[in-house]
């Protein structure tokens, strides 16, 4: 019956080894307790009725509650005995899953859920966590009990004990085979009501769909549908389950009216004492729960085992990015950065954002690659979607692993610089930044080293964030995961910069990370930029040739090829994809310029009652600042 | 994340707890039951039954011992054995039924409870949808609505059965004899402040924990959402170790409630013992006086072993109820939602329906104060062609959602052949409107219905003929089962292009006057995009048609373009003309290409070539 999966389990049962053998311990002692109390009874009454002991009436009533006392005290060890223990492990194992979640490569978030990583991290953690409680539980009482109790009523009276025996193979068979049944149908109920929730999840996602063509009726009569189903498959499953009770009931019954009948008449021929019969009625009441309680277990045993595989399905999971063996112990980054010959394709499954966008799995996205960046150096990467540049800035910070001698930072393999170190060292901006809910100052100082109570105001200020900031009520200790604050997404990618900034970084990684800021901003960023980045390395992936001037060199990608590399000047000159980029976007500058300037009063007088245009540039504005445009609300 | 509700606020409110028993939204709840009368009186009938039988058990005993064994009677006591099986097979056939039935009502009130607020969730309009994430309403529907099953079968009615025993026992007690009863019951006011004095304990602890998990499963979740991030700033450490703190806060605060109840349990037993250990004592003693037969005193023990069960089970059931009335409470929350947004109660007949569209002076905001459309107008003829062209955020988007009613706007109107659309009932309104989206979205039924949806005047020559116009015919002739394929999973089954098809088809079998065709933000896949400039034409033929293209390769072929920026109309006319007058239409033509500057030189049609 012992599972492979178990042998995970082993390093936490030893950890807490002696809390969990003092409760099975303490559980020993309170069920012996337990067991004192029928024959306290039977002495009782067998005193009382033979009256010469009645003098000892108070002494029985004494030794039950001492019986009582004593297992009172022994309930309150294995409660906190056994289920401290499953507490602690379900700890213990989620801080661990965790670790271990923290390990993975985004290779494996990739193809990962969210959804069901949490699933694994909470529900299926309390199934193992019920199965080590109530299951170890369960398992020494039912066993323990239905022992012992059978024992003494071996000693009571054998051959009523065998008699009364005589339902239990068929107590032991129905719960087998009910327990079977409903397990199926319980599953059977389970999957309906996943496809009940995807049903209404996939509603609501589409309910603009559903409104616009009116379909609100034939989606409420598909809900009714599959709310009908599961109704009737919650019935099949209460049919099999409402036997269980009636059921054992029946068969501890037949237990009963066995004694009382067989019993009856051993206490009328005098082979069996009065107080013996009512101690007997009490063992038997004491064997329905553990047999029940064993029922229990194996259900507990099944839905833990199943979810004990799928924790360790997780845990199986090797990082594929990780230190080297041949890492170096210590290593400070400088910043000069060398791709040499570099080829990089996404290892199957792990398909990366590009190799999604060219829906290439397993083909190169990178081919030979060979570039160098001196520290200090500003190189811009421009290129076509799916032309390889988020992987190439990628690979700096080892998001993914490049293959072996192709990636080198001063001089050292990135493989062999220790990841932390690696990563402390480079600051990174991506073009959909993800944020934290938590104040503005705890996003900014994400990892920046300990400053306490020091606010970020100068990244704030490169990041051109200090006015908006300023405005909110709360400064920097605005939350921005707060109902009502809104960030835009420009605002995220500012936030982003400045998190990026106040690391210090050797290397800087923008990648499209203006892309929703607007180019008057994003033009006043490059400046502070260029004066707070002295000395430190930039990979800039931009399609803005604005942002592309401001580079030291360009890199022109296509395909996962370098076709063009130079300064600005001389990609100009070469008159190649670099030059045509520039000349479209040189132009459509002009024509956004002159539009700015002066509107196009023709076209806007074509429309009748039409507003003036407006010629303010199009601002990000946080939810909470009061605009003038707010005033004139109607 | 950022947007509305962050995670944590979110998920605090889920597991906020109110109090275990609220007469308000009981009330409430109970009204559920009110179709269902038939069966709460019957198993409230089999309840009582059952626990009447229950209590004959001891009495049983008794008369066994005292009449019969005494007297030495086996007849008698076999007799006794033969009516005690009898009453446990009796009770054994209630107690299923009652179990069933009672579920029955339970998955009745659910079914009713779930479908309602399925029902009231979709009538509420999009404003509540940007709200509230899918997430949430998905637990409303399915989650809270499965914790009052809980409390109505397991909570309410065990509760009733409950009372039933412990008021039967004790008249069984008090009529065996009434000075041991009440010895016995003394102890009952003992029994009532552990009780309460744990209850407090638990309520407590309960909320503790629940916040504390709340709060866990908010940090993990927004750590792994955000991995990358984390590992990027090397972050992993200091969020493992605050991880680790919120982890054992949790921990500890379980253990502490583990503890209670560790206390509370053992508390009901010594005192049951208590009571037991008087039945010996005095109860005892009076037999041996010869004042009460030795069978009344056995049976007294077997009540009062039974008495003190429900008493330890209360813990659970308090559990029970505390999470069921803060499930009601949401619930009704949501049902007494009203939609900010209804058909009117005397809606414009439609008649002839030509297709004239016309935005006037509307002022539209999704967040107050945050003006996407400022005293805006448009007007758009019958039969008309145009497309709407902007930057991301100009408001074109809105302007499809103005007109199909999913929003209403501040200020101004929206009128379709010279009639407030508010002042139609809605779904006469959109059935008019045809909206073609290119992330389609399949019903489910069979791809017959997913042409005709729903349109019963509909027969299936016109889906076949509407089909073929569309050149989708022929691939559904080709499914296993033809027209009558089943879709499932939304046509997950079907490719993205077959999808597509589908969607035109049912524009042409549904036939509405006008068509909003809302190109797709992200590139699609080439052979959709192919499908769809093949059959653009058809589509827009004899309608009144509004394109909202995000690229600009569908809309040379309009009668008008109308240039959007800020939400208010900057350019207009066709796209010669526009490229010629060199505005942001042709700058937005240029950008367009911004992300294949290896093609720009290339792609750049003749019309732009002009504009040089």
């Amino acid at each position: 019956m012992l599972d492979k999966n178990l042998t995970s389990l082993k390093p936490y049962l030893l950890r807490y080894r002696w809390r969990l053998l003092a409760g099975i311990l303490a559980l020993l002692f309170t069920d012996a307790c337990g067991l004192v109390v029928p024959w306290v009874l039977k002495l009782a009454i067998d005193g009382i009725s033979s009256p010469r002991n009645s003098a000892s009436l108070l002494h029985y009533a004494g030794l039950l509650m001492l019986a009582v006392l004593v297992q009172a005290v022994f309930r309150v060890g294995w409660r906190n005995g056994i289920f401290g223990f499953s507490r602690r492990v379900e700890a213990d194992l989620r801080c661990d899953f965790f670790q271990h979640l923290q390990r993975l490569s985004p290779s494996f978030y990739d193809r990962a859920q969210t959804g069901d990583l949490m699933s694994r991290a909470t529900n299926d953690l309390s199934a193992v966590r019920e199965l080590l409680g109530m299951g170890a539980m369960g398992i020494v009482d039912g066993v323990l009990v239905v022992a012992a109790s059978v024992s003494i009523m071996l000693v009571i009276d054998p051959r009523l004990t065998l008699l009364t025996m005589l339902p239990l193979p068929v107590i032991t068979l129905a719960v087998l085979r009910l327990g079977k049944l409903v397990h199926e149908r319980s599953r059977e109920t389970q999957e309906q009501a996943a496809a009940l929730s995807a049903m209404v999840q996939e509603s609501f996602a589409g309910i603009r769909v559903v409104k616009a063509y009116v379909q609100e009726e034939a989606e409420y009569r598909e809900f009714a549908r599959l709310s009908r189903e599961y109704f009737e498959k919650n019935m099949a499953l209460v049919r099999v389950r409402a036997i269980f009770l009636p059921c054992i009931a029946l068969m501890s019954a037949v237990g009963v009216a066995l004694t009382l009948g067989y019993g009856g008449w051993r206490v009328i021929a005098g082979g069996m004492s009065l107080g013996s019969f009512v101690a007997f009625l009490g063992y038997l009441a004491m064997l329905t729960w553990p047999l029940m309680a064993l029922g229990f277990v194996v259900n507990l045993y099944q839905r833990g085992m199943a979810s004990l595989a799928r924790i360790n399905e997780i845990l199986a999971v090797e990082p594929e990015v990780r230190d080297a063996p041949d890492a170096l112990g210590d290593f400070t980054v400088d910043g000069a950065i060398e791709f040499r010959n570099l080829t990089f394709r996404y290892s199957r499954g792990a398909a990366g954002p590009a190799a999604t966008a060219t829906g290439e799995a397993g083909a190169p996205v990178l081919r030979n690659v060979t570039l160098r960046i001196p520290a200090g150096g500003v190189v811009a990467l421009v290129g076509a979607t799916g032309s390889g540049k988020s992987t190439l800035v990628n690979l700096v910070p080892r998001l993914y692993d490049p293959p072996p001698g192709t990636v080198f930072i001063d001089g050292v393999e990135v493989r062999r610089i220790p990841l932390t170190r690696l990563r402390s060292a480079i600051g990174y901006v991506s073009q959909e930044p993800y944020l934290f809910s938590d104040t503005l100052a705890a996003n900014i100082l994400f990892s920046a080293p300990a400053r306490n109570g020091v606010e970020p105001r100068e990244e704030a200020e490169v990041a051109q964030l200090s006015r908006e900031i300023c405005a909110l009520p709360q400064g920097f200790e605005t939350l921005i995961g707060e109902r009502g604050v809104n960030l835009s997404g420009g605002q995220k990618q500012r936030v982003a910069l400045a998190r990026a900034l106040a690391r210090r970084p050797r290397i800087l990684i923008l990648d499209d990370a203006f892309s929703s800021v607007d180019t008057e901003t994003e033009e006043k960023i490059l400046r502070g930029l260029r004066a707070k980045l002295r000395g430190c390395t930039c990979l800039l992936v931009s399609h803005r040739v604005t942002t592309l001037q401001e580079a030291d060199r360009i890199v022109v990608l296509e395909e996962g090829r370098i076709i063009e590399e130079g300064t600005n000047r001389e990609l100009l000159a070469r008159r190649g994809a670099y030059w045509r980029l520039y000349q479209k976007q040189l132009l459509a500058q002009g024509l956004e310029d002159r539009l700015r300037q002066a509107p196009f009063q023709a076209a806007v007088d074509a429309v009748p009652h039409s507003s003036p245009y407006r010629a303010a540039p199009p601002q990000e504005r946080l939810g909470t600042r009061p605009s003038q445009r707010q005033e004139s609300a109607p | 994340m950022i947007h509305g509700l962050g995670p944590d606020s979110a998920i605090h409110e889920d597991e906020a707890l109110g109090k275990a028993y609220d007469a308000r939204l009981m009330r409430r709840l109970m009204g559920y039951l009110r179709p269902y009368r038939g069966l709460v009186v019957l198993t409230s009938l089999l309840l009582l039954a059952i626990s009447l039988l229950q209590l004959v058990g001891p009495y049983l005993t008794k008369v066994a011992i005292d009449t019969y064994i005494v007297s030495q009677d086996y007849a008698g006591v076999r007799n006794m054995a033969l009516l005690y099986l009898g009453i446990w097979c009796l009770l054994a056939v209630l107690q299923y039924f009652q179990t069933y039935l009672m579920h029955r009502m339970g998955q009745h009130v659910i079914y009713d409870l779930r479908t309602q607020v399925f029902q009231h969730l979709q009538g509420q309009s999009l404003r509540f949808f940007d709200r509230n994430p899918v997430g949430r309403l998905m637990t409303r529907v399915v989650n809270d609505v499965e914790v009052l099953d809980e409390m109505f079968t397991t909570g309410v009615v065990t509760f009733l059965g409950d009372c039933f025993i412990l008021a039967g026992i004790t008249v069984a007690m008090i009529w065996l004899d009434w000075k041991l009863a009440l010895l016995t019951l003394a102890l009952v006011p003992l029994l009532v402040l552990v009780s309460s004095i744990y209850r407090r304990k638990a309520r407590e602890a309960y909320r503790r924990t629940r916040l504390a998990l709340a709060r866990l499963n908010a940090y993990l979740h927004e750590n792994l959402a955000g991995m990358r991030t984390v590992q990027a700033f090397v972050r992993e450490r200091r969020n493992l170790k605050t991880f680790h703190g919120i982890n054992l806060t949790y921990r500890d605060l379980m253990l502490r409630s583990i503890f209670y109840n560790s206390l509370f349990f053992p508390a009901v037993e010594i005192i049951g013992a208590l009571a037991t250990a008087l039945v010996i004592w005095y109860g005892g003693g009076r037999v041996v006086q010869g004042l009460v037969e030795l069978g009344v005193l056995v049976a007294f023990l077997q009540y009062l072993e039974r008495f003190f069960r429900p008493i330890r089970d209360l813990a659970e059931k308090y559990n029970i109820m505390q999470s069921a009335m803060a499930s009601s409470e949401r619930l009704f929350k949501i049902l007494d939602t009203q939609p900010d947004l209804e058909s009117p109660a005397h809606p414009v007949a439609v008649s002839q329906c030509r297709g004239a569209v016309r935005f006037d002076r509307v002022w539209f905001a999704y967040r107050s104060g945050e003006w996407v459309l400022q005293d805006f107008t448009l007007e758009i003829e019958p039969g008309e062609r145009i497309a709407l062209v902007g930057p991301t955020g100009a408001g074109k988007s809105t302007l499809t959602n103005l007109l199909c009613r999913f929003y209403d706007p501040q200020r101004g109107r929206v009128l379709i052949d010279g009639v407030d659309v508010r002042d139609y009932d809605l779904k006469d309104l959109r059935r008019r409107i045809g909206l073609v989206i290119q992330d389609v979205f399949l019903f489910s039924g069979d791809v017959e219905a997913n042409i005709r949806l729903g349109d019963t005047r509909i027969g299936l020559e016109r889906v076949r003929q509407a089909a073929r116009r569309v050149n989708a015919h022929r691939f559904i002739e080709q499914l296993p089962r033809g027209y009558q394929e089943p879709v499932a999973e939304r046509g997950a089954t079907f490719s993205a292009g077959q999808r597509q098809l589908i969607s035109f088809a049912r524009v042409l079998a549904i036939d509405p006057q006008i068509l909003i065709l809302d190109e797709a933000t992200s590139s699609v896949d080439t052979e959709t995009e192919h499908l769809i400039q093949e059959n653009l034409e058809e589509l827009l033929r004899g309608r009144t048609s509004i394109i909202v293209a995000h690229r600009l390769a569908t809309v040379q072929r309009v009668d008008r373009i109308i240039v959007l920026r800020d939400g208010a109309v900057v350019e207009m006319g066709s796209h010669a003309e526009l490229l010629r007058r060199g505005g942001l239409y042709a700058t937005l033509y240029w950008y367009q290409f911004k992300d294949r500057a290896e093609d720009l030189a290339d792609l750049a049609p003749s019309g732009a070539q002009g504009a040089l």
